[in-house]
């Protein structure tokens, strides 16, 4: 559905994107990360046909962006960064006018309207300057522009900043609504939105991209051992030293812990650390208290990836 | 065509939006009715060769204000990224956006149609050279907001935009004046002469007041707009890159 190859551009001196790929299929809904200036919005105005590419090709539906732009904008829903709102104009003025801009008229443009009107939770404010609008309501006003046309492919580019908790979650809501029938790119710096939405994530630091591919796969690249929490009611020095028995455990680090003792123990993804550790408890005869993997969050996961990314920089 | 006149209802209604567009027209006809009448009645001539002659000087100033948000506006409102990812072409857009100043400066010229009814009451007018007066006037206009819808596309800021083109239309109208040609020649030979000629606008404009339509005149008015829309939408698609 949209393919991005190779992309480098640059402004100036600064180089902004350098050899970014990525695909995504259709009806898929990607989760494009970074942290600020990364090159998220850079990417995103290349596939809307915004800005053009020093190198590289965008196809669309296999339209490459730079010969067939206005082909592309057909199929493409777009909300920028700075929402795009007129504000002397009102939510129904403003939404018509995007709308017949996109090809509607009559009784259609009324039905779409309609449609995103009720979607984006705007029919208390359907008749209010957008200047006199709350961030809130002017979100959702720019994500209804880019719904107006019904396109197939949505680009959102931090969709949720600015908004409260209720407003992300509304917002959160309404994507996974369209997920299936849309294919969605939305780009944020807040780990903590991606995963609810969608398990396939691209991440990209200083311009290019360091990782692609569900949460799951991603930690286990990333951190490249998974790890296990033990906790059991017996003497200290007698379970460290069976868990370090243990070969599969490259890491033991004992924790504070208020009833007997607890440990972290890292091992390979490929080993079953927890199985290991039931067993050797039923043969030492402790009480576990406490036996679980605690998966990596995007958080950590974002981290190690960014901070290795800048060590092979450092390297080079 | 269809996606211009889109373009063009929401930027010809934007005007009107907001009360500077009745200032604007108030400040229009005031000045220009005024500055008219105050040597009329001490002329005591039945013509508006006044009134148009005041025109390409009061001009340099209106119609960059006119035309200074039309590009400047949207990139402050970030709508710059929504109308340049709008499936119709630049051009379109540009065009939509243009004649809705130019229907603006045309409205407000309409409203000095009281001038020629009047003297048309007092006198016996030439009615040829009004006419033709109008067409000046109109063309004029439709220079000058050729510039400055140009100066506003390179600008962010519409205050920049406005100073950017006052000045420029003030070059277009200076190199006409035939003082300004001949401290040229002094300098460069002949190069005072050739710019007045080519790009000075006051000949051109003044044929017209004399109730004079020549092809050359037209020429120059439409080519020289037409060279500025050009250089805008190319100025516009050459930012992408």
């Amino acid at each position: 559905m949209i393919e991005v190859s190779g992309l480098s551009k640059s402004f100036g001196t600064m180089k902004a994107l350098d050899d970014v790929s990525f695909r995504i299929g259709r009806g898929e809904i990607l989760g494009f990360l970074g942290p600020n200036g990364a090159g998220k919005s850079t990417t995103m105005k290349i596939i809307t046909t915004f800005l053009a590419p020093d190198g590289g090709t965008v196809k669309v539906d296999g339209i490459d962006v730079l010969e067939q732009p206005l082909e592309v904008r057909r199929r493409i829903g777009y909300l920028p960064e700075n929402v795009p709102l007129y504000l002397d104009m009102n939510i129904h003025e403003y939404l018509g006018f995007v709308g017949s801009a996109r090809g509607l008229e009559g009784a259609r443009l009324r039905e779409r309207l309609d449609w995103c009107v009720e979607a984006c939770g705007l029919r208390t404010e359907y008749r209010k300057n957008i200047g006199e609008l709350s961030k809130g309501y002017r979100q959702r006003t720019g994500l209804a522009q880019a719904l107006i046309h019904d396109p197939d492919i949505l680009i959102l580019d931090e969709p949720t900043s600015g908004l409260d908790p209720l407003q992300i979650l509304g917002i959160r809501e309404l994507i996974r609504s369209l997920a299936g029938s849309k294919t969605i790119i939305f780009s944020t710096h807040i780990l903590q939105e991606v995963s609810p939405v969608t398990d396939r994530v691209v991440i990209i630091n200083e311009g290019r991209i360091i990782a692609d591919g569900t949460v799951g796969d991603l930690s286990r690249g990333a951190m490249g051992s998974n790890r296990v929490y033990v906790g059991a009611r017996a003497d200290a020095a007698a379970v460290e030293a069976a868990l370090r028995s243990l070969p599969a455990i490259s890491e033991l680090r004992p924790l504070p812990a208020a009833d007997g003792c607890r440990f972290e123990a890292r091992a390979p993804f490929s080993e079953d650390l927890v199985g290991a550790v039931e067993r050797l408890a039923r043969g030492g005869g402790w009480q576990l208290t406490e036996l679980h993997e605690a998966p990596y969050s995007l958080e950590d996961t974002f981290i190690a990836l960014t901070r290795r990314a800048r060590g092979l920089k450092e390297v080079a | 065509m269809r996606s211009s006149l889109v373009i063009f209802r929401r930027e010809f209604a934007a005007y009107f939006n907001s009360p500077i567009a009745y200032i604007f027209i108030i400040a229009f006809l005031v000045l220009n009715a005024g500055l008219f009448m105050t040597g009329f009645f001490l002329n005591g001539a039945a013509d508006l060769r006044a009134f148009f002659g005041n025109l390409p000087f009061f001009l340099i100033f209106f119609i960059p204000a006119v035309s200074m948000r039309l590009w400047a506006e949207d990139k402050r409102l970030g709508t710059f990224e929504l109308l340049m990812t709008l499936p119709m072409r630049t051009a379109d857009v540009m065009l939509g956006k243009y004649l809705a100043a130019l229907a603006f400066y045309l409205v407000a010229l309409a409203g000095t149609l009281t001038l020629p009814i009047m003297v048309g009451a007092l006198g016996n007018p030439d009615h040829g050279a009004i006419a033709s007066g109008y067409l000046g006037a109109i063309l004029l206009g439709a220079l000058y907001l050729g510039i400055g819808t140009f100066t506003s596309g390179l600008m962010r800021d519409q205050i920049s935009a406005v100073i950017l083109g006052i000045m420029s239309c003030f070059l277009l109208f200076i190199l006409g004046i035939p003082a300004v040609a001949a401290t040229i020649d002094g300098w460069v030979p002949g190069l005072g002469s050739l710019l007045q000629n080519y790009l000075g606008l006051s000949g051109h404009y003044e044929m017209m007041l004399r109730g004079v339509v020549g092809a050359a005149d037209l020429a120059y008015f439409l080519g020289l707009t037409a060279v500025f829309l050009v250089l805008n939408a190319l100025w516009l698609e050459g930012r992408k890159y």
